[in-house]
């Protein structure tokens, strides 16, 4: 095997293994919450988040190897970011909300309190308990793809260092965009498979139980505002 | 008394989520490894392993994430080959393989360059390992500024 080729393979064995070992941990919660009442469709809906957050992966892994720089990327990425975690916080309360069963509001007529911030909420949760329909959750992986995460930047500076090895531009490109395909990859059997038994969760649990997972998920997206503001 | 089965895959699956949940959060209140951490604001640290004697300095100070830092590494003994490689973990976290690689530079002294990645988190724990032989591997805890 060449040298090239156990760097693919060690991308791909580095997001099998962060998927169980980092990501579950990390990203679990945000699939847990997205995974609520999906129903039949639940297989679809984690392949297609998988298909963006790795699409996303793709993309961050061709910039570093074409540029050969991670520290210059990632610098410019912040702004994006910070934006990725506050959204993604706010649409975990805001699922929370929703399943904790503040139906009235959900499904109810607009309130007439509050003006903006409460029409915007009242929006949202809209959307969040109406439009579930598939096409929603690539774009979601693509936003969650954006989050930092220790273990990407990891990747990431080996595709840079491999870019800036490379023999010319495109050499560098194409090879952080496998490689950090690979790694996006490697890390989909995790969560899907959490996703899986997330989404046959929500099905049976009723009640209570299922207003805690409610909690649990504006719990969730709290701390993930916090850590936009970090 | 006997429970249905039901009840008793609900009250699983309950548990799993919550343990998800869970994880996240003492992540985030933090248990981080009660090790000796080398405080490398002070200057290189240095540990034994045996015959080998090694110490390690990173620079510049205070040593912070998201920055390209040089790692001086001396080995007394033992090693004498052309380069020796670091490798950089969260101890309790798999953040992949962060290796650098360090280039001799005469009388026992290599030097490379690397990066520490930002954990969202925050924890300050990671650890640089390095092995000097086969046999032989030398941690060092240290903080990182994010």
């Amino acid at each position: 095997m060449s040298s090239i080729d156990s760097i693919y393979l060690m991308m791909f064995m580095t997001g099998l293994m962060g998927g169980f070992g980092h990501c579950i941990g990390m990203c679990g919660p945000a699939v847990t919450a997205y995974s609520m009442g999906l129903g039949e469709r639940k297989a679809a809906a984690h392949l297609l988040y998988s298909l963006g957050r790795i699409t996303t992966y793709g993309i961050l892994g061709g910039m570093v190897g074409l540029t050969g720089s991670f520290l210059g990327i990632a610098k410019s990425l912040e702004r994006l970011q910070v934006a990725a975690v506050a959204l993604v916080g706010c649409a975990m309360i805001v699922m929370g909300i929703s399943v904790i069963g503040w139906r009235g509001f959900v499904t109810g007529p607009a309130p007439a309190f509050g003006g903006r911030l409460s029409a915007l909420v009242f929006k949202a949760m809209k959307i969040v308990s109406e439009s579930r329909g598939l096409g929603m959750y690539y774009p979601m992986g693509l936003v969650l793809g954006f989050i930092p995460c220790g273990l990407l930047y990891t990747v990431l500076i080996a595709a840079a260092g491999a870019g800036a090895a490379a023999s010319g531009p495109v050499e560098g490109f194409l090879g952080g965009l496998v490689m950090l395909l690979l790694f996006g990859l490697g890390t989909t059997p995790a969560l899907f498979m959490l996703g899986q038994l997330s989404s046959a969760l929500s099905a049976k649990l009723r009640g209570r139980l299922y207003k805690a997972a409610g909690v649990m998920m504006i719990v969730t997206g709290v701390i993930y505002i916090n850590r936009s503001f970090q | 008394m006997s429970m249905s089965a039901g009840t008793v895959l609900c009250g699983a699956r309950i548990a799993i989520t919550a343990l998800c949940c869970c994880l996240v959060l003492a992540w985030e209140i933090g248990f981080s490894a009660a090790e000796e951490k080398c405080d490398l604001l002070k200057g290189p640290c240095k540990k034994k392993a045996g015959d080998i004697e090694i110490s390690l300095d990173i620079s510049p100070k205070p040593v912070k994430a998201m920055e390209r830092l040089l790692f001086s590494v001396s080995v007394k003994g033992g090693h004498t080959g052309e380069t020796l490689f670091l490798d950089l973990a969260m101890p309790g976290m798999y953040m992949g393989n962060n290796r650098v690689f360090l280039k001799k530079a005469g009388d026992g002294k290599y030097y490379g360059k690397g990066i520490i990645p930002r954990c969202p988190t925050g924890k300050p724990l990671w650890s640089a390992t390095i092995e000097p032989s086969g046999k032989t591997k030398v941690e060092f805890p240290f903080d990182v500024l994010y």
